[in-house]
């Protein structure tokens, strides 16, 4: 099939003889068919950005596979998969234009294209501007919006990205998504997005999977049946509000219990 | 008329500076001062241009600074690539690096008897002193920097399909770069002052030693004049150093 | 985890000596390298010696004596100009200033001043410490949480009680980080000065040494040396560490 497939991946940290070791994800499977945005939420240490680096290739699963368009991953598929970090993945020694250029220029995509790419990658989340800023003088919204350009640059069918909004505060974040959600309406992308913030997921998805407290299965996949691009009436629908509620409810005892761990640790 | 604080200190410093000149040249005049160990402030200063215009103090610091830039290289040849090597390693950086900072702790001057014995009294035996003062701390930052790269930007870079080369020349020495010239600036001033110290306690050229053979000689003002030349050189290779760093890092907060 | 760390660096020692000793014995020029072993014995040779450890004893005793003045010094110095942000601002410049000067070059007019016995070198070492000591004292009256001396204060103590219960105190981690700072700079004076002065003390001996193509005396002596430089070094750390534990 075409898109993502996740099957029965499993990841632990520590060794088997380690008393510290723990099972952070267990035994997950899903589907993520090409074009869908699927949220993943859970509470903290359920397993959900092991999910993401593991789908990227850059950590190999305990148990378990992923396959992307039939393919199984063995390792970073830089012209398929491309990453959005939470924060602090620009490069600081770089301008935002060289920040995207050196992107390509890891990727290996041609020469010729490369400027072309660029531009366009800059005016899609309307940095023209600052191309030639250094990260230490954007803010933290423009950064992420540079990192986006960066990923999308590299034209891949496939995007994650990890909390990229976690640094920000809220408003940004919310102005932000509105964005988010016009520009990937244009692509035909299929997106893995992570987040902690309920609103987030419903706003921007298509489908929320739900991941338990550690170790973090998939307790839920809910599904989101609104038009892309999200308007911002949507933003403050009742319809948002009654998903997210139930959202809520799913995860409000998984959260209670990722606590308690916590503090037994 | 109230002056402003910082007005107010600098007068106080010109003031300090002021009342020691003063009495540093009214103690040569009234005789109060050894004219052959302290001689008059203006002796010196008619020295210090008399011996700029001879000329044959450039070759004496030419000597020290041609010692260092040899020493310096060694130095940068071994400890690069030592320090990134132990980098490379968890275990490596948490046994050697305590042990190399242990052994930084002794003065690299002790060894200079044995480098005398080695290789005579000439520029080499100041040379091995500036390089083995130098390779320290090029050593000990060359490992703190490149062990303390950012995870996010190297996961960043290998998502995006960056190769092994690319990740070393794109990411860890860029990242590692502030941390690295800092240790490369403290190898070339320590070493310039161990050269110095070398050539103090035994050698046959270079300024440290003219600035010793001044001493024995009764040219006082002489010796004075060639200390201000070895203080300037001091303070221009920190200044130099400084803006080499500086204009590196040029892409930082201020 | 810390047994492993112990036995690298075991084997890495141990790797060394045991190619300083091969290589020694099997390549080297007699005349200019002695082996670890020849080393050894030459060590406790010198230290039979009683012109040799007279030498040693004089230096320990130079370094003793410049370190107390060091300290007692800079401290003198560093109170009244950390207690008053004008006259830090003032002076602190030209303190700078004084330690940019590359003091070696300063070595053979010391000589003259003070001449070729100890004062020279308990000199040298203590121009050598004392900045170290102005200025962690300095930056440590900087870093005296305001908040104490609010609290007591509020609490009603006087300015004599303020400095000697609560300034005094806070300053004891900065006392001992510039202590141990000190400690290297006047091993590295006094070293100097003994050194260069080669009529009597260490210089002799090692001017004595090299000069008689005896490498196994000059390395052995060397070894003495260091081997004291890094006890004293430990001293200082350690009683840092110790006077340090409350700070976060």
């Amino acid at each position: 099939m075409d898109g993502i497939s996740v099957r029965g991946v499993s990841q632990t940290f520590g060794t088997a003889d380690d008393p510290r070791r723990v099972v952070a994800l267990e035994d997950a499977t899903l589907d993520i068919p090409a074009g869908e945005l699927v949220c993943l939420i859970g509470p903290s240490g359920c397993g959900k950005s092991s999910l993401l680096d593991i789908i990227a290739g850059l950590a190999k699963p305990a148990a378990g596979s992923v396959t992307i368009d039939g393919e199984p991953v063995r390792g970073p598929l830089p012209k398929r998969v491309s990453f959005v970090f939470q924060e602090n993945a620009l490069f600081p020694w770089l301008s935002v234009d060289d920040n995207i250029l050196t992107g390509l220029a890891f990727q290996g995509a041609p020469k010729a294209e490369r400027r072309h790419r660029a531009d366009e990658a800059l005016s899609a989340v309307g940095l023209e501007a600052f191309r030639d800023h250094y990260p230490h003088q954007l803010s933290g919204g423009m950064k992420q919006r540079a990192q986006l350009a960066r990923a999308l640059s590299l034209q891949t069918e496939i995007l994650l990205m990890d909390e990229p909004f976690a640094a920000l505060d809220e408003q940004t974040r919310l102005v932000l998504g509105e964005d988010l959600s016009v520009l990937l309406a244009r692509m035909r992308k299929t997106i893995v997005f992570v987040t902690h913030s309920l609103v987030e997921a419903v706003f921007l998805a298509d489908r929320v999977a739900v991941f338990t407290a550690r170790p973090g299965r998939i307790k839920t996949v809910l599904g989101i049946d609104e038009p892309h691009p999200r308007s911002p009436a949507f933003m403050t629908s009742a319809k948002l509000a009654g998903l997210r509620n139930t959202l809520y409810e799913l995860l409000h005892d998984e959260v209670r219990r990722a606590m308690a761990t916590e503090a037994a640790v | 008329m109230t002056l402003s604080r910082g007005l107010r200190q600098r007068l106080v410093q010109f003031a300090c500076v002021a009342i020691v000149f003063g009495a540093w040249q009214i103690g040569s005049t009234t005789g109060a001062l050894d004219p052959l160990i302290l001689p008059p402030l203006s002796a010196i200063v008619v020295q210090l241009g008399a011996v700029l215009r001879a000329g044959t103090v450039w070759a004496d610091l030419g000597v020290t600074l041609a010692e260092l830039a040899i020493a310096f290289a060694f130095a940068v040849a071994i400890g690069l690539p030592a320090g990134f090597l132990v980098s490379r390693s968890r275990l490596a950086v948490r046994a050697f690096d305590p042990l190399i900072a242990g052994l930084y702790a002794v003065p690299t001057i002790l060894l200079y008897p044995l480098y005398l014995l080695f290789f005579g009294i000439g520029p080499p035996s100041k040379i091995a002193l500036g390089a083995t003062m130098a390779v320290f701390p090029i050593v000990l930052s060359t490992i703190a920097g490149f062990t303390h790269v950012n995870a996010v930007r190297l996961a960043a870079a290998r998502s995006m399909g960056a190769s092994p080369v690319q990740l070393f020349g794109r990411v860890l020495v860029p990242e590692a770069f502030p941390v690295v010239i800092a240790g490369l600036r403290m190898g070339l001033v320590l070493g310039f002052l161990a050269i110095l110290g070398g050539e103090t306690l035994t050698s046959n050229v270079g300024l440290g030693h003219e600035i010793v053979t001044m001493a024995e000689s009764l040219e006082p003002a002489k010796m004075f004049a060639y200390i201000t030349v070895a203080i300037a050189a001091a303070s221009a290779l920190n200044a130099l150093t400084s803006y080499v760093e500086l204009r590196g890092r040029r892409h930082e907060r201020a | 985890m810390t047994g492993r760390v112990a036995v690298i660096r075991l084997a890495a020692i141990a790797l060394l000596a045991i190619a300083w000793e091969v290589l020694a014995r099997r390549f080297a020029n007699p005349l200019f390298v002695a082996p670890p072993s020849a080393t050894l014995v030459a060590a406790f040779a010198l230290l039979d010696d009683p012109d040799v450890v007279r030498a040693l004893l004089a230096a320990l005793q130079e370094l003793a004596i410049a370190f107390v003045i060091a300290v007692a010094a800079g401290v003198v110095i560093a109170v009244p100009l950390g207690l008053s942000t004008f006259w830090r601002g003032a002076f602190l410049p030209l303190v700078l200033g004084l330690y940019a000067i590359p003091q070696v070059t300063v070595l053979p007019l010391f000589v003259r001043i003070f001449g070729l016995g100890p004062p020279t070198k308990i000199a040298f070492g203590v121009t050598h410490g004392v900045f170290a000591v102005i200025l962690t004292v300095i930056a440590g009256m900087r870093t005296i949480d305001p908040i104490l001396l609010r609290a007591a204060t509020s609490l009603g103590a006087t300015r004599r009680q303020l400095i000697f219960n609560v300034v005094l105190p806070s300053l004891v981690p900065s006392l001992f980080t510039g202590m141990r700072l000190a400690m290297s700079g006047v091993l590295l004076g006094v070293l100097l000065a003994e050194l260069y002065v080669s009529t009597t003390g260490i210089g002799f001996f090692t001017q004595a040494f090299t000069n008689a193509f005896a490498p196994a005396k000059l390395f052995a002596l060397i070894l003495l040396l260091a081997t004291i430089a890094i006890a004293l070094n430990e001293l200082a750390r350690v009683a840092e560490r110790r006077f340090s534990r409350w700070r976060t």
